[in-house]
């Protein structure tokens, strides 16, 4: 009996480390790529005059493709309301190409790298988020 | 909707898991840390299973840690009798020869109807009746009668009694048990045939037969009284 759960306890305490691992994995590369995307959209912003410039509006499609692809896994593994605004400050910023918004893009952009920020932050096992 | 009992299902089973990983034990006698458990549990279960937006791993992951933690406690307060002391604490003589013992009462937040009452629950109503009463760290209360009224033994009235065995269940609700049937040495046609020496008719019509290791057996058919028969065949002493 003892052996038995003994081996329960292994299994159960390796199948926590895999979910562990996993959530980190999945939801750190899926932020970062996030972010990564932001900065490009910075970037190519900082050298256009409009947003309907086809680099900035490729940019953005790739973000929302990239994130709606990592989005079905991510709601495996976090509370799918977390998240939520990530897609919808996507949709958003699309909405701001198309009428070439470009100051509130801006605040969309931001307000897209505060969210992965502050999730990243929120996701990871430090003292604080344990107290 | 569809969602919510899937996940319900889903989690349903994880917790009966959960409660199987932890053993028997959990569920009859618990100690302070396991009803600690079951409470958390039963609030965990709900969350992700309600809540569409609450990963079910949200729900299985603390289920799963909270098992790590239980059968880790359970280790160490197997091994080491001051962590068992310390968290299961120990039992308590609450009722002594002299009576109640007020500190012990007062120490367990007692009051004497509770005592009374788990006296009541152990067959007794007359404190002068106990020579000992312990409350146990899961809260239960072992009574050890006074001399002059405890039942007496065969051993004490010089009776010869018959040693009783556990009896093999062989047919339940008109199925054969085959686990069983092989454990006593019979084969199904054999069972068959000890229902109609017995007066019973068809298998299907059975709802209890059962044989002891000294041929003693029960058989009772649906709707019918039962009756103890006696069968020259024995169970092999060393399936019991």
């Amino acid at each position: 009996m003892r052996a038995f759960n003994l081996i329960n306890l292994f299994l159960i305490i390796l199948l926590l480390t895999g979910i562990c691992l996993a959530e980190e994995l999945t939801v750190t590369s899926s932020l970062r790529d996030v972010q990564d995307r932001c900065l490009e959209i910075v970037q190519i912003m900082d050298e256009k005059d409009s947003l309907k410039d086809m680099d900035i509006v490729l940019a953005v499609d790739n973000l929302e493709y990239n994130w709606n692809k990592n989005e079905s896994a991510l709601c495996c593994m976090v509370n799918h309301k977390n998240i939520q605004e990530i897609g919808q400050e996507i949709s958003k910023m699309k909405m701001y190409v198309a009428n070439d918004d470009r100051d509130a893009f801006k605040v969309s952009l931001e307000a897209l790298k505060l969210y992965c920020h502050s999730y990243l932050h929120f996701m990871g096992a430090n003292l604080h988020n344990i107290l | 909707m569809l969602t919510i009992i899937f996940r319900s299902i889903l989690i349903y089973f994880i917790v009966l898991l959960v409660y199987r990983l932890m053993g028997k034990r959990q569920i009859g006698q618990m100690q302070p840390f396991e009803l600690v458990l079951t409470l958390i549990i039963a609030d965990l279960a709900t969350i992700p299973m309600a809540e569409v937006s609450v990963p079910v791993l949200h729900g299985i992951v603390p289920l799963l840690t909270l098992v790590v933690v239980h059968f880790m406690l359970t280790l160490i307060t197997m091994t080491s009798q001051s962590v068992s002391k310390l968290i299961s604490g120990k039992p308590t003589i609450v009722i002594n020869p002299k009576g109640i013992d007020y500190k012990a009462m007062k120490k367990l937040s007692l009051t004497t109807d509770d005592i009374f009452a788990a006296l009541r629950e152990c067959g007794y109503f007359n404190i002068s009746q106990i020579q000992y009463a312990i409350m146990e760290t899961n809260g239960k209360l072992s009574v050890m009668p006074k001399a002059d009224f405890s039942p007496p033994t065969n051993k004490e009235l010089n009776l010869s009694a018959d040693e009783s065995f556990l009896p093999i269940i062989l047919v339940s609700e008109g199925k054969i048990l085959k686990e069983n049937i092989v454990l006593a040495g019979y084969d199904n046609q054999q069972v068959e045939d000890l229902i109609k020496q017995q007066g019973g008719d068809k298998l299907k019509n059975v709802l209890i037969l059962t044989v002891d290791k000294m041929g003693q057996g029960y058989l009772q058919m649906i709707e019918k009284e039962g009756k103890c028969f006696q069968t020259k065949r024995l169970v092999p002493h060393e399936s019991l």
